[in-house]
């Protein structure tokens, strides 16, 4: 990952060691589009938005106008003549396309395969099963388009389900779960600093959280699991539509994330830091200080699905969402978010998380020994950082 | 479109000789070396992702001559180059090479493996040096010698010690890369390849980031080579060096060859004529503008930041454009981010509308100041978003509400700009920057400042790898600009681009403001003497 926006020196390394070389020639990118085209509701106009001045320009010394026919042949005008619309969706479409054929194709395989897997149960089981890693991927995706990751996941959502457990067995239920997400807050804020103050990379800084987290969780559960009464509720209940409330948290964080990214400053500025870090100090976006919102999130989200876990088990594992990571990056990476920063949308990650359930699931369903679907886990990231890398080269040449 | 290259863009004799830097001295010197390459490429076409962008080139490579490769950003330089270097498969065309024993070849494609064992050699415009090993390391890059499997150090260096020799060159050949000059690292690269027994060369925009000096220095080089034998291929925007070292010139425009044939024919206006469809290349002064300048918006006095500069005197007032010219290195650039926030000034006083500077660039925008930096790709361009992100990205909180904005405000602010700068987006504001040529990404990059409103306007090395016509349109906007009262500071080493936009110039040499140049006493001779030559 990238080191940090708030400085220029730290920000020109990244890991890919590709973007400060590739973007020398402009081409038509393989990129997926996630350029809103939507309108705003005009009644927000604000007073002060008034443009400024319009310098007007008299061409004539040039002695050109923009009607000069040979102005119109410029390489800008390269393979350009479709309607701008009908260009987004030839460059955005192909890419999600693709990956909702990879799980149309994986649903229909399993299908045929289990008469089970078509059940309403089954598909409520596959929900249930990618909300925790979903929760966090959400967030985990602002940060990866950003330029960052957080590997500290798995533990933190642990170490917060321990903690949880074992603030309510001697008080109210309600303190473990603010120690839980305050825990999360503080978690995130501590990765988020240490990425953007001290410019630790944010895959070492958060590679070391995640042995740090696991390391006290143990120490504060005493090796064993710690039992939790009382709190099935967030993990079980089912108050709509026969959907666990899981499922229905997953939804909403994924849409408002999605608002967020495309129709707020904050979005954006996640986008610009991780396009290019340099170019977004230069125009003045706090990148650094929009990193550490992200890991702030990405820590509530961590503390979010600690909760779920202990209310789905009613008890808190210090062994809990081990290697939970490793399906978070692959779920955020195959659905198209960039390792280089600056590419990738919610949606994206949504599609990610439903190609990893179903294959787990339906695996699961074929009585596949859980050692080979690692295997199958280990597989699917490797090939989808494999397509990253070839989506950075053929949108190089 | 496609023409015999002796056939086409015949000069006019009528024509007089055009102005500026231009001479033709340079180009009587072709030396009749021994024509050991011969490449005749015919006919290349080649398409991406079904535009075609070569559209039936036929162009001569001829050992012991020096081909200038001409054309604006997107006419079809680097694919052709990369199509003769064996990085790209044309769709159609032959090669045709002739060997030293006259033995002729044909073939429809090279793979880059195909290309070096015919001695073709390519100096990118990025420097891919390894920075952390030595001169000679670097010049043995990829072919060490080798005794039983061990690097043969003294072979390495006296292998190094030779090519440089032979190239009139004395570089320390122990001092890691990354700690000499940009020039001297390109020399290094061109050493490598010339060590790995190079017919042919291929050197990609190679002046791009030298001074005078070491441009003259590499001209000497690609003589000397000529005089070998050795066949090369320069691919420039500047016509000046056209007329200085190219012995034949081949024009490309959208893809097809518009014009070809020994360099001494041309005269400079007719290459523009060929390149940008339309004459409009003839550098000259702007009319003089008939309003006063205002108040004084930027104050040096007596500033400096070592070890870049110092004891720097500059004032810029509202509605002039103040050029601050010298070589790559000579401080401008440093004085220009002091302005910004990018750089602290270390003695003396500095004031920007009148208040301390900058303290990052954040604070700078605030206060009015607008910035574009050398490198566009690195320090300017969100190269994976849209234009309207890009054109509107320092102006979204004045856009926003509540945070919150939406692509038709980001519409609306590249509306109010495309046609003041005329950039050409056919997809509009939803189109990703990245698809754009290098002219129109600048301007959209300029257009940033526009629509925030900035006074006051850093600009350094504004029209670097531009085209010809989009670099007329960014000094129209400039001029409009300054006309309307914004305060404008270009820190350039290019002395056609002062000429050609300042109202005053001021000159520095390594860190020192050595001259004041006001509006009637700018030309490339007085510029290029104060700079030291």
């Amino acid at each position: 990952m990238k080191d940090t926006t708030s400085s220029e020196e730290g920000s020109m390394a990244n890991v890919t060691g590709k973007k400060q070389t590739t973007d020398t020639t402009p081409t038509e990118g393989t990129v997926p589009d996630t350029t809103p085209t939507d309108t705003a509701p005009p009644d927000t106009a604000p007073a002060d938005a008034t443009p400024p001045e319009k310098v007007s320009v008299d061409k004539t010394p040039a002695g050109r106008t923009s009607t000069d026919p040979a102005a119109g042949g410029t390489p800008a005008s390269k393979g350009g003549d479709a309607p701008p619309t009908a260009r987004r969706r030839a460059r955005s479409a192909p890419e999600l396309a693709a990956l909702l054929v990879v799980l149309v194709a994986l649903i229909a395989f399993f299908w045929l395969k289990s008469p089970y897997f078509m059940t309403k149960d089954n598909i409520v089981n596959v929900l249930t099963a990618i909300a925790v890693t979903g929760i966090i991927a959400i967030p985990g995706t602002m940060l990866l388009i950003a330029g960052q990751v957080d590997l500290s996941v798995g533990s933190g959502a642990a170490f917060c389900g321990v903690m949880m457990a074992t603030v309510s067995q001697n008080h109210a239920l309600i303190l473990g779960v603010l120690v839980a997400v305050g825990l999360g807050i503080l978690i995130g804020l501590v990765n988020g600093l240490l990425v953007t103050v001290l410019r630790v990379n944010a895959l070492i800084a958060t590679l070391g959280m995640l042995a740090v987290l696991r390391g006290l969780t143990e120490v504060r559960a005493h090796g064993a699991t710690v039992t939790l009464a009382n709190f099935s509720g967030l993990g079980t209940a089912r108050p709509f539509l026969n959907i666990p409330v899981p499922g229905l948290l997953l939804l909403g964080i994924a849409v408002l994330a999605a608002l967020v990214m495309r129709y707020t400053v904050f979005g954006r500025s996640l986008y610009a830091a991780g396009s290019n870090p340099v170019a977004a100090r230069l125009v003045g976006v706090r990148g650094g200080k929009m990193i550490v919102v992200a890991f702030v999130l990405s820590g509530v989200g961590v503390a979010l699905s600690g909760l779920i876990l202990d209310s789905q088990l009613s008890a808190a594992s210090p062994n809990a969402a081990t290697g939970l990571e490793l399906s978070v990056v692959t779920a955020i990476v195959l659905g198209g978010a960039s390792l280089a920063g600056g590419r990738g949308t919610i949606q994206g990650t949504i599609v990610g998380l439903l190609i990893i359930g179903v294959l787990n699931n339906g695996l699961t369903l074929l009585n596949v020994s859980s050692f080979y679907q690692q295997v199958a886990s280990g597989a699917l990231l490797i090939i989808a950082v494999s397509f990253d890398q070839l989506r950075l080269r053929f949108s190089k040449l | 479109m496609t023409r015999t290259p002796a056939a086409s863009g015949r000069p006019h004799p009528s024509q007089t000789p055009g102005a500026g830097a231009g001479e033709t001295a340079g180009a009587a010197v072709a030396t009749a070396g021994p024509a050991a390459f011969t490449l005749r490429a015919r006919g290349i076409v080649k398409s991406f992702g079904g535009t075609e962008v070569l559209h039936g080139i036929d162009v001569d490579i001829l050992g012991g001559r020096v081909l200038a490769l001409l054309g604006e950003n997107g006419a079809g330089k680097s694919t052709f180059v990369r199509v003769v270097a064996g990085a790209h498969a044309p769709d159609a065309g032959t090669l045709g090479f002739t060997g030293p024993d006259g033995a002729e070849e044909s073939v429809t494609a090279l793979d880059p493996l195909g290309a070096r064992r015919r001695g073709i050699r390519m100096i990118f415009q990025e420097l891919s040096d390894a920075p952390d090993l030595t001169v000679a390391e670097n010049i043995g890059l990829g072919h060490w010698p080798r005794r039983r499997g061990f690097v043969d150090w003294r072979a390495l260096r006296r292998r190094a010690r030779d090519v440089l020799d032979s190239m009139g060159v004395d570089l320390d050949l122990d001092a890691p890369v990354g700690t000499l000059r940009i020039g001297e690292r390109q020399i290094v690269e061109i050493a490598r390849a010339l060590s790995d027994d190079a017919t042919c060369l291929v050197l990609d925009e190679p002046t791009a980031a030298l001074s005078a000096e070491e441009v003259e220095r590499l001209f000497r080089f690609v003589r000397r080579l000529r005089a070998q034998g050795v066949a090369i291929v320069y691919i420039t925007h500047r016509l000046d060096e056209v007329a200085a070292i190219a012995d034949d010139v081949v024009v490309l425009r959208d893809g097809a060859v518009s014009a070809a044939g020994p360099a001494a024919e041309f005269h400079r206006s007719e290459l523009v004529t060929a390149m940008v469809g339309r004459d409009i290349g003839v550098v000259r002064r702007p009319d003089a503008a008939d309003t006063e300048p205002g108040a004084a918006v930027l104050e040096f006095r007596a500033a400096g930041s070592p070890p870049a500069y110092e004891n720097v005197d500059l004032t810029v007032r509202a509605g002039e454009i103040v050029c601050l010219y010298g070589k790559v290195g000579s401080g401008t650039a440093d004085v220009a981010d002091t302005v910004f926030g990018r750089r602290r000034p270390a003695a003396g006083s500095v004031h920007v509308f009148g208040r301390e500077p900058a303290k990052e660039p954040r604070q700078a925008i605030d206060q009015g100041v607008g910035y574009l930096a050398a490198d566009r790709q690195r320090e300017g361009a969100l190269i994976t978003r849209s234009i309207g992100e890009n054109l509107a990205a320092p102006s979204w909180p004045r856009l926003s509400r509540f945070g919150a904005i939406g692509a038709a405000r980001e519409q609306e602010a590249f509306e109010r700009w495309s046609s003041t700068l005329d950039i050409k987006a056919v997809g509009g504001a939803d189109q990703l920057l990245a698809t754009l040529s290098g002219g129109n990404q600048q301007k959209v990059l300029l257009a940033r400042w526009l629509e925030r409103g900035s006074k006051l306007l850093v600009l350094v090395e504004p029209t670097r790898g531009v085209d010809v016509g989009a670099r007329a349109d960014i000094y129209t906007a400039l001029r409009a600009m300054a006309a309307q009262g914004a305060a404008v500071l270009v820190a350039t080493s290019d002395y056609e681009e002062v000429v050609q936009l300042a109202d005053r110039a001021v000159v520095m040499i390594r860190g020192r403001v050595t001259r004041e140049l006001q509006a009637d006493q700018i030309t490339t001779e007085a510029l290029t003497d104060a700079a030291g030559g």
